[in-house]
């Protein structure tokens, strides 16, 4: 049994565009699955051409609500990311994290913001 | 009834105000005969098509028939390059200088079909102005990031409209996605309990963090993507939903209060398409 499985994104979309939150969500369960059953993945975005906050927040940042980080950074690795969509995933995982912390406190300081904004 | 629209249609406040008030005009109607009368139009953006097109289709999905006259030469040929007329009577015409991105309607379940249109209209097109390849894939992820908030948060039962220009002489790309859904702001009312002027809830969800969705996934991210990209791309983006008008040019924000509501969202991209920028998204 490998140690790591490897998953394709181009597979599961079957286009180099992943955009759409339910392509996502159909990663996600993938992901998720794995994880349940304690094995490590090693999810693939070769030919992958564009990428969305929706897709990889589905993806991804909906894992952060299922299992603790320790163990997504310990079961998760990403191979053939482009330097922008890494920066993107960082920002998809940050905002993720802060969401599952406290999801009703969550747009707190953005409604504070307004009142001193426009 | 006869509606005259104005001497231009731009994707700019006024034009957003003609067509919140051609909806304000005919939004009781029912089996009637409505004329749009286009003596006057002498320019019409065609990525305003968006706008309009989702307004006629409000009308006749009330059993309403719409009859659209004395359009200039000049525009029916752009509007039947683009697709528009022939949802109209109309017929659709090739587009020899490859300068117009079809106008099209998708369901609110239709997130693959908008990514297949997108590979069509842009991926796989030879005969566009030349992008960089960097900025090609930021234009389908803004444009992808604009339809997909659409779908989640509009809540529509009558569709997303969208239509796109080149303009190669300005190196220009205009492209504006509409949906007939709640509007931002009652979204926002509905799900985080917020009552907001219209004007003011697109300033909160163009925010970073503003997410309305509940339960397990989280999101909010999409707007303020978008607008990052914009600004380094020196392009502008303009919003209407319900009665409210936000635009950012050059990161400056305005915003204004149209005299009649909109029946959904309307978000309005200007694109420098001579941008070589490399993006890299900072990290907040």
């Amino acid at each position: 049994m490998p140690e790591s499985i490897k998953v394709s994104v181009f597979g599961i979309v079957g286009s180099p565009l992943c955009v759409a939150s339910s392509d996502g969500q159909e990663v996600y369960e993938r992901l998720n699955a794995a994880f349940e059953a304690n094995r490590k993945v090693t999810l693939s975005f070769h030919n992958v051409t564009a990428l969305t906050s929706a897709f990889l927040n589905a993806a991804i940042g909906q894992l952060y609500g299922t299992f603790s980080e320790d163990k997504i950074r310990s079961s998760l690795e990403m191979e053939n990311m482009e330097k922008d969509d890494e920066d993107l995933l960082e920002r998809v995982v940050e905002n993720a994290k802060l969401y599952f912390k406290d999801p009703e406190r969550f747009n707190q300081a953005i409604q504070e913001t307004l009142n001193d904004e426009v | 009834m006869i509606f005259h629209l104005p001497k231009e249609i731009n994707h700019d406040d006024a034009s957003f105000e003609t067509f919140a008030y051609l909806y304000s005009q005919t939004k009781e109607l029912a089996f009637d005969d409505i004329e749009i009368n286009m003596e006057k139009t002498v320019w019409f953006a065609a990525d305003m098509c968006a706008a309009f097109g989702a307004i006629l289709y409000s009308l006749e999905k009330r059993l309403n028939t719409v009859n659209l006259t004395n359009i200039s030469s000049d525009i029916k040929e752009i509007l039947s390059k683009n697709g528009f007329l022939s949802r109209f009577g109309g017929v659709e015409i090739s587009d020899q200088w490859g300068t117009t991105i079809s106008y099209q309607q998708f369901d609110g379940k239709s997130d693959r079909d908008f990514v297949r249109y997108i590979e069509n209209e842009f991926i796989y097109r030879s005969e566009l102005p030349e992008m960089s390849t960097e900025l090609l894939k930021k234009f389908s992820e803004s444009i992808s990031e604009i339809f997909i908030n659409a779908i989640l948060h509009s809540q529509t039962q009558m569709g997303i409209f969208s239509c796109g220009q080149f303009y190669p002489t300005k190196e220009q790309l205009d492209f504006t996605i509409v949906d007939l859904g709640i509007g931002i702001r009652k979204n926002i009312k509905d799900l985080r309990g917020l009552n907001l002027s219209p004007e003011k809830a697109i300033v909160w969800a163009t925010e970073g963090n503003s997410t309305t969705k509940r339960g397990r996934l989280p999101g909010g991210l999409g707007l303020k993507l978008l607008c990052e990209f914009i600004d380094l791309n020196q392009g502008s983006i303009k919003i209407v939903s319900d009665a409210g008008y936000w635009k950012r040019e050059n990161q400056q924000i305005s915003t204004e209060s149209l005299s009649n509501p909109f029946p959904g969202t309307i978000v309005s991209i200007e694109i420098n398409t001579a941008d070589t920028n490399i993006y890299s998204l900072s990290s907040t």
